[in-house]
């Protein structure tokens, strides 16, 4: 194979010399990395529950009378709620979920939200992306962790959006994420063209051209990135087999994908997956309750087949939506947009429980649940405790943890 | 100045020290003529960049008259209008309040399912529209600063109530200023009933002042962040009051019972100000000018432009009181727009990519395919990710992005698209030729001699076995593909 030799890393100083051996990729993507003595291995997925997901019909308040008073065709009968107590329980549909949960496997965070809160759609999740509720970034929350530990940049795979588009949660400033939508759709159309796949290489890679900008050394480098990414993914995961059955919706391909890229070891820290959408202005009970069952099967067959490779105890899942829903239901058997509402983080590294106020339905912000917990304190816990780093450069701040891990 | 030493001559044939700005002489005109690198140049920045055959007409031209043409554009009315901007009004005409009234539930919610998807259509073509009138029109700088405006006073459409026409409606107001008075476009935007809904404007009501749009204004409008204090952004808002959108027509109009007419505190000036009164005094500040002077260099020259160059463009659009046509003008013809650090110095966005690549290569309609590929590039018109648009420049350069970006140009080895060209087909078969004609074209010449070399091997089938040598036969797929490879070389990318 002609294929021109070239440097890796330049930005960051490290000059390696690299060809298509993907042991080579593969020793460097699982070289140390930085934080807590123990850290080094753990990965963290978050679930990007998109639309809204409206908290007080998966997590149900249901001995609260109110709840069944403000919903008179949504509320879910007590009788069909997964109880955890008496006061609260989970849909229906989250079976699977309620059985990670009795296992000690799953934290409920209640209340969780930011002040002021924005009841837009877009500005909302730019506001849990990026973690910047009061002013306009660029960079996600995760890109600044990336950018904050010196991570290998020569790794490709420090961070992966399983998504069509990178999401700005993974935005940074130094190290680049791929997304990649499903393992089939991330690629090159020239890969697929033997004619040309060579010399496009070499010529992607011209160091010498008649002319200066100030940004032609980037976009040499994503260019490499680019291909070398979608030609090394296959080989790098290709080794992995697993027995777990994955329930087939998107969520399910997302997760079964997620945990083949972890069981490989090539040094991926966060995965991003979406699900959704649960903008559930009408008709929600049918939405919701299909779209929470679906995150129930794919959770529990996610945790099952991490867990069936030794890798359950080092991998952490967590759940986020822009805001929950108003409490009481519109005229269209559907809910609108809300404000505070539960997140969950799922593991084998988790103190299972329930955390946080459970919403108080009486005191309400214009009809909305009032957030309790800063999402702040939830990532400032998972950077310190989880991923082994100092918080407040990544918040721009210090947000008070919680005993969750 | 610096020592002798240091300095050397840049593309444009000025001496200065190297990476040093002369404040003095860089928005003085250029006195040389146009070659083919800066034709092009000119090309893509006032406009998408053209066929050789546009590019060949401007060499040798004096910059000032080539800048002319292209700044006093002709009238551009004649171009058609998109067919069937879907505007949910006259749905709602149809039934009449009282029908809507009558509706139950569920034929309510039919209707808003109808409504969402019609406007989700309309949306697609409205989009397939304006790419086609960038490529198109006979005032590219008109559409050019247009797709600025649009990036610059952002609202997206079909959310918050924003219909299709109604940010047709914006983009047509845009047009019509996109060489014209900023303050005046200003003025219009704030009563444009796009931007009242979208920075919910049309929600700002005496008693209950909504600030969104009085913050964004100046924050990302006119001054930038921590241009004016908190109490600025609260006078202002009350300004505002009392401008409503209709939502059964779509109309904007004023309610003064909703207005607050009392005395506002507005940076440094007190008087029963309204919204026109506090654009007047946003545009007597003089960061104002500086902000879009910044602006302007980003779009025309570069990013992150010195000061005393954001200066110098300052005092040019005070001087022109914000009309945009002078100060365009001088900058398209300035020594700075033809220095060296100037040159390919911009990252083109995906829609001036697109655009771009389809008006260099000469196809006269852009294909529907390009939707989904803007989309996976990162770029959706009337759809920014938020109020402070896209951001550009590096932010278009991740690895998923390029790998969209390269995916789109390897589509159009597509005889469809590529061999509606309007000079592919007459690149000459002989190998070292089509090389140089194809480099030079697309490139203006921006590739080493290892890649001509490299192009010339792949057309002349001597470097593959698998390649049979260019011959009639194979010679459209062959010099598809090598004009493909040509694309894919790291100056394409570059503006």
């Amino acid at each position: 194979m002609k294929r021109a030799r070239f440097l890796l890393g330049s930005l960051s100083g490290i000059a390696v010399v690299a060809n298509a051996d993907h042991v080579f990729a593969r020793a460097l993507a699982a070289a140390a990395l930085p934080g807590l003595p123990g850290t080094e291995n753990r990965c963290l997925v978050l679930v990007n529950l998109q639309g809204g997901n409206d908290g007080l019909n998966c997590v149900v308040p249901h001995g609260n009378s109110d709840y069944y008073r403000l919903r008179p065709t949504l509320a879910i009968p007590q009788s069909q709620v997964l109880a955890i107590d008496a006061q609260l329980g989970f849909n229906p549909l989250m079976t699977s979920f309620k059985g990670m949960y009795d296992k000690g496997l799953v934290a409920v965070v209640q209340g969780v939200g930011y002040p002021n809160p924005d009841h837009s759609h877009f500005r909302s999740t730019e506001i849990w992306q990026t973690a910047a509720p009061d002013r306009y970034e660029h960079t996600g929350w995760i890109g600044r962790y990336f950018d904050e530990s010196d991570l290998p940049e020569s790794n490709l795979f420090n961070g992966v959006s399983l998504a069509p588009i990178l999401p700005e949660v993974m935005v940074g400033s130094k190290i680049d994420v791929p997304a990649i939508a499903s393992e089939a759709a991330y690629g090159l159309r020239i890969d697929r063209n033997p004619m040309q796949r060579d010399e496009y290489t070499a010529l992607i890679h011209d160091e010498r051209l008649p002319f200066t900008s100030p940004y032609l050394p980037h976009v040499m480098e994503i260019e490499d990135r680019a291909q070398r990414g979608s030609e090394e993914l296959p080989k790098l995961i290709g080794g992995y087999t697993t027995n777990a059955s994955y329930p087939a919706t998107p969520l399910g391909r997302s997760l079964a994908l997620a945990a083949q890229i972890i069981g490989s070891n090539i040094g991926t820290r966060v995965i991003y997956v979406q699900h959704g959408s649960f903008d559930t202005h009408v008709n929600q009970v049918a939405v919701q309750n299909r779209l929470l069952g679906e995150f129930s099967d794919a959770a529990k067959a996610f945790y099952d087949d991490l867990a069936a490779h030794g890798n359950d105890t080092r991998v952490l899942t967590m759940t986020f939506s822009e805001f929950g829903r108003r409490i009481e239901e519109n005229g269209s058997h559907g809910t609108d947009h809300g404000e505070g509402s539960p997140l969950f983080l799922i593991g084998g590294g988790v103190k299972g429980g329930l955390y946080g106020s459970t919403p108080d339905l009486s005191a309400t912000n214009m009809g909305n649940v009032r957030f309790t917990t800063d999402f702040r304190s939830v990532y400032a816990t998972v950077l310190e405790r989880w991923l082994g780093r100092p918080s407040a450069p990544v918040l721009d701040g210090t947000f008070e943890q919680l005993a969750i891990l | 100045m610096t020592s002798v030493q240091s300095s050397r001559t840049d593309v444009a044939g000025i001496r200065r020290p190297a990476g040093m700005l002369d404040a003095r002489t860089a928005l003085l005109p250029y006195e040389g003529t146009l070659d083919t690198r800066f034709a092009a140049h000119l090309l893509r920045r006032a406009g998408f960049g053209g066929t050789p055959e546009m590019v060949r007409a401007l060499v040798g031209a004096a910059a000032g008259n080539a800048v002319e043409q292209l700044v006093h554009f002709p009238e551009t009315t004649a171009v058609a209008a998109p067919e069937d901007v879907f505007d949910p009004s006259t749905v709602y005409e149809e039934y009449g309040p009282r029908g809507l009234r009558a509706l139950s539930d569920d034929q309510r919610r039919e209707l808003q399912k109808d409504i969402r998807q019609s406007e989700v259509r309309s949306m697609a073509s409205l989009r397939l529209w304006w790419l086609n009138r960038m490529l198109a029109t006979p005032a590219p700088l008109q559409e050019k600063m247009t797709l600025f405006f649009h990036g610059h006073f952002t609202t997206a459409a079909i959310e918050k109530g924003v219909s299709p026409l109604m940010v047709y409606n914006q983009n047509q107001l845009m047009r019509q200023y996109a060489l014209g008075n900023l303050r005046e476009l200003t003025r219009g935007l704030s009563k444009d009933p796009a931007m009242l809904l979208y920075l919910d404007n049309a929600t700002n009501v005496a008693e209950h002042p909504n600030e969104n749009w009085a913050r964004e204004l100046m924050e990302l409008f006119t001054l930038g962040v921590d241009r004016y204090t908190e109490d600025d952004v609260r006078e202002s808002a009350r300004a505002w009051t009392g401008w409503r959108v209709l939502r059964l027509t779509g109309a904007a109009y004023f309610e003064p019972r909703l207005h607050d007419d009392g005395t506002k505190a507005f940076l440094g000036r007190s008087g029963d100000f309204d919204g026109d009164d506090v654009v007047n005094i946003i545009f007597a500040q003089p960061q104002c000018a500086r902000f879009f002077a910044a602006k302007l260099l980003g779009l025309f020259v570069y990013d992150n432009p010195e000061p005393e160059l954001v200066d110098g463009v300052a005092a040019l659009l005070e001087k022109n009181e914000y009309e945009l046509a002078p100060t365009v003008s001088t900058i398209l013809r300035s020594n700075v727009f033809y220095s060296d650090r100037a040159y390919r110095a911009l990252v083109k966005s995906p829609v001036e990519l697109v655009v771009g690549t389809y008006a260099t290569l000469g196809v006269p309609q852009v294909d529907p395919s390009v939707l989904p590929a803007l989309r996976s590039m990162g770029q959706v018109l009337f759809a920014p990710p938020n109020v402070a648009g896209w951001p550009g420049g590096e932010n278009w350069l991740t690895s998923q992005m390029m790998i969209a970006r390269q995916n789109f140009l390897a589509g159009l080895v597509n005889a469809q698209i590529m061999g509606a060209s309007s000079w592919l087909g007459g690149v000459p078969m002989d190998p070292p030729d089509a090389t140089h004609a194809l480099i030079g074209a697309l490139l203006q010449d921006d590739a080493s001699p290892s890649s001509y070399a490299r192009l010339k091997a792949y057309l002349a089938g001597d470097d593959t076995s698998a390649l049979a040598m260019l011959n009639g036969e194979n010679f459209q797929e062959r010099i598809h593909g090598a004009a493909y490879l040509t694309m894919a070389m790291p100056a394409f990318q570059l503006e």
